[in-house]
């Protein structure tokens, strides 16, 4: 579900005036995307809804300081993403440093999982995150840079070594 | 795999029960938003609400799968598992200097020597980490790294010492009482800062510069007012308008910005006394504290909201740290390299490294090791000072 500019404006207008039809438009219009967006990068179910509901509670938080004339999803696919590379991350690092917050679920793609999901969960989620960024989500590769906060030359390389490793992986499945 | 090929294949994924999810987590997103919208419509104190908001949250979130982890943790979040038990090494280079009133003062070395200074509540580095500012009830005193007096002034109420200059020409401010004090690092010329406000109980700041005479010193005033003001010249370079009294006053290294830090305001102002940056917390959250890292002038922040924790780049938003619970401090390793993080509640010290590969590591049992009290972490100092 696609919806217009102007239709999102009335929507952020809504939900700042505490109408809760806008905030379920908002939330039905964008919740797909952030949480495949998560999904992709994290490689959890149960992490990336995490992610996607943390997205926008901490949205709802922030909204009476909202721009409204700026569009509703990159900031929150801001928040999603970022916090997709800040929960890979920190997954890894617990193994690493042995401390354990959680349990947290199986880390290890289920075997049932698309070949190209798979693949993905072969790159290191900050590549993982500049695809989906560009490919899913069709940002520019400058438009990544802001998201991310991340000089442009490093989204590009990143999307040159991630895609190069992708179609690596790829090729060794077929 | 061609572009159009992969964003189809991209966009064809679903995740396992996705329908189920979207649904539990709308539950959840709802209940937060009711109970946001009901702020307005009812007279409830702010912590009330907050309550409310939190426990229609959290009821919410017990329906979701993802929601029972975050209930469990909430119930467990007592500090990082399997923290080390004691502080083998430092993970930077550097020492640190603590102090709380309970305990002292304490120098930790970067291999986990700890020497106590003698029973100051507060202390400060000097610019270069050859000495240490100390102050107990009505004295203020210059030491050395291993305790050593090297001078000390009697002054009523003593706080804040803080210590800046060249390596030949050092100042120490501190307040006395409401007064705003600087006295050589020799220990002489002790001086009322003249004529200026009295001051509230935060720790002036000092800006770094080539010589005293160049030193600039921040301090506030009881009406919340911030002075950047030049002690040699007796000028105020610029004033804030009145506001909450802040917490903490800190330049950044290159002494361009000065970040002015309250529960709930949180600015950065440039050398003409203007706004550069500012994020003021709302919806309950409250700044507990925020520090420039060494070099890129970012400004890492500690915000709390309700029983979380959140520890972020200022303007990026970048995350840097999470955890239920209550972190009190952020201090920047010298190198900028990693973040010490404290966290009274659970008697840890967290070191969260922000460059390269993320990593964190914890340790357990601070008070123990550092005269009984949890201290306050008064600086973490001088790589190459020794």
């Amino acid at each position: 579900m696609v919806a217009s500019v102007r239709q999102e404006r009335l929507w952020v207008r809504g939900a700042q005036a505490g109408s809760a039809p806008a905030v379920e438009a908002l939330y039905r219009a964008h919740w797909p995307r952030a949480y495949r967006a998560a999904y992709l990068v994290v490689h959890d179910a149960a992490g990336a809804e995490d992610i996607a509901q943390e997205a926008f509670l901490a949205a709802l938080r922030a909204l009476d300081r909202f721009d409204r004339r700026r569009p509703f999803g990159p900031w929150l696919h801001r928040i999603v993403v970022n916090r997709a590379i800040d929960w890979s991350r920190a997954r890894s690092l617990r193994a690493e440093v042995e401390i354990a917050e959680s349990a947290g679920s199986d880390p290890t793609p289920p075997a049932e999982l698309p070949t190209l999901v798979r693949a993905l969960g072969g790159l290191p989620p900050e590549q993982r995150a500049v695809i989906v960024l560009r490919h899913l989500l069709e940002y520019t590769p400058g438009e990544i840079a802001k998201l991310l906060d991340l000089p442009r030359g490093t989204v590009n390389s990143r999307l040159r070594r991630g895609l190069d490793q992708l179609a690596s992986l790829l090729g060794e499945e077929r | 795999m061609n572009d159009r090929r992969l964003r189809q294949a991209l966009e064809e994924v679903r995740g396992p029960d996705e329908d189920r999810a979207q649904q539990r987590t709308w539950l959840v997103v709802r209940s937060a938003y009711a109970a946001r919208d009901a702020l307005p419509r009812r007279p409830l104190p702010v912590r009330a609400a907050i309550a409310v908001t939190a426990l229609a949250a959290l009821v919410a979130a017990a329906f979701s799968s993802p929601g029972m982890a975050v209930l469990d943790s909430v119930r467990k979040a007592i500090g990082i598992a399997r923290a080390q038990p004691a502080l083998f090494s430092l993970p930077a280079p550097g020492r640190l200097l603590v102090a709380s009133p309970a305990g002292g003062a304490w120098v930790v070395d970067v291999d986990g020597a700890k020497r106590r200074l003698g029973d100051y509540g507060e202390a400060s580095w000097s610019p270069f980490g050859r000495f240490v500012a100390a102050a107990r009830g009505n004295e203020v005193a210059a030491l050395e790294p291993d305790g050593t007096v090297r001078w000390k002034l009697a002054r009523p109420r003593v706080r804040f010492p803080r210590w800046a200059g060249s390596p030949t020409d050092t100042r120490i401010a501190y307040l006395t009482g409401s007064r705003l004090h600087v006295v050589a690092g020799d220990g002489t010329r002790d001086v009322d800062a003249g004529g200026l406000p009295a001051a509230a109980p935060v720790a002036p700041a000092w800006r770094a510069a080539r010589s005293a005479r160049e030193l600039l010193l921040a301090y506030a005033d009881t009406r919340g007012r911030v002075y950047a003001y030049a002690p040699e010249r007796g000028s105020v370079l610029f004033r804030t308008k009145p506001g909450p009294i802040p917490t903490k006053l800190e330049w950044s290294r290159d002494g361009r910005f000065l970040l002015v830090l309250a529960p709930r305001v949180l600015r950065v102002y440039d050398l003409a006394g203007r706004i550069a940056t500012r994020d003021d917390p709302t919806d309950g959250s409250r700044d507990v504290d925020a520090t420039f890292l060494p070099d890129t002038g970012r400004v890492a922040v500690v915000r709390v909201h309700g029983s979380q924790t959140d520890v972020f780049l200022l303007g990026s938003g970048r995350l840097l740290f999470r955890t239920t619970g209550e972190l009190r401090q952020v201090v920047a390793s010298p190198n900028g390299r990693w973040l010490l993080l404290s966290w009274p509640t659970a008697d840890q010290w967290v070191f969260v490294r922000i460059a390269g590969r993320r990593r964190i590591t914890a340790v357990s049992n601070i008070a123990e090791q550092l005269g009984g009290a949890f201290p306050a972490v008064a600086g973490w100092c001088c790589a190459t000072g020794r």
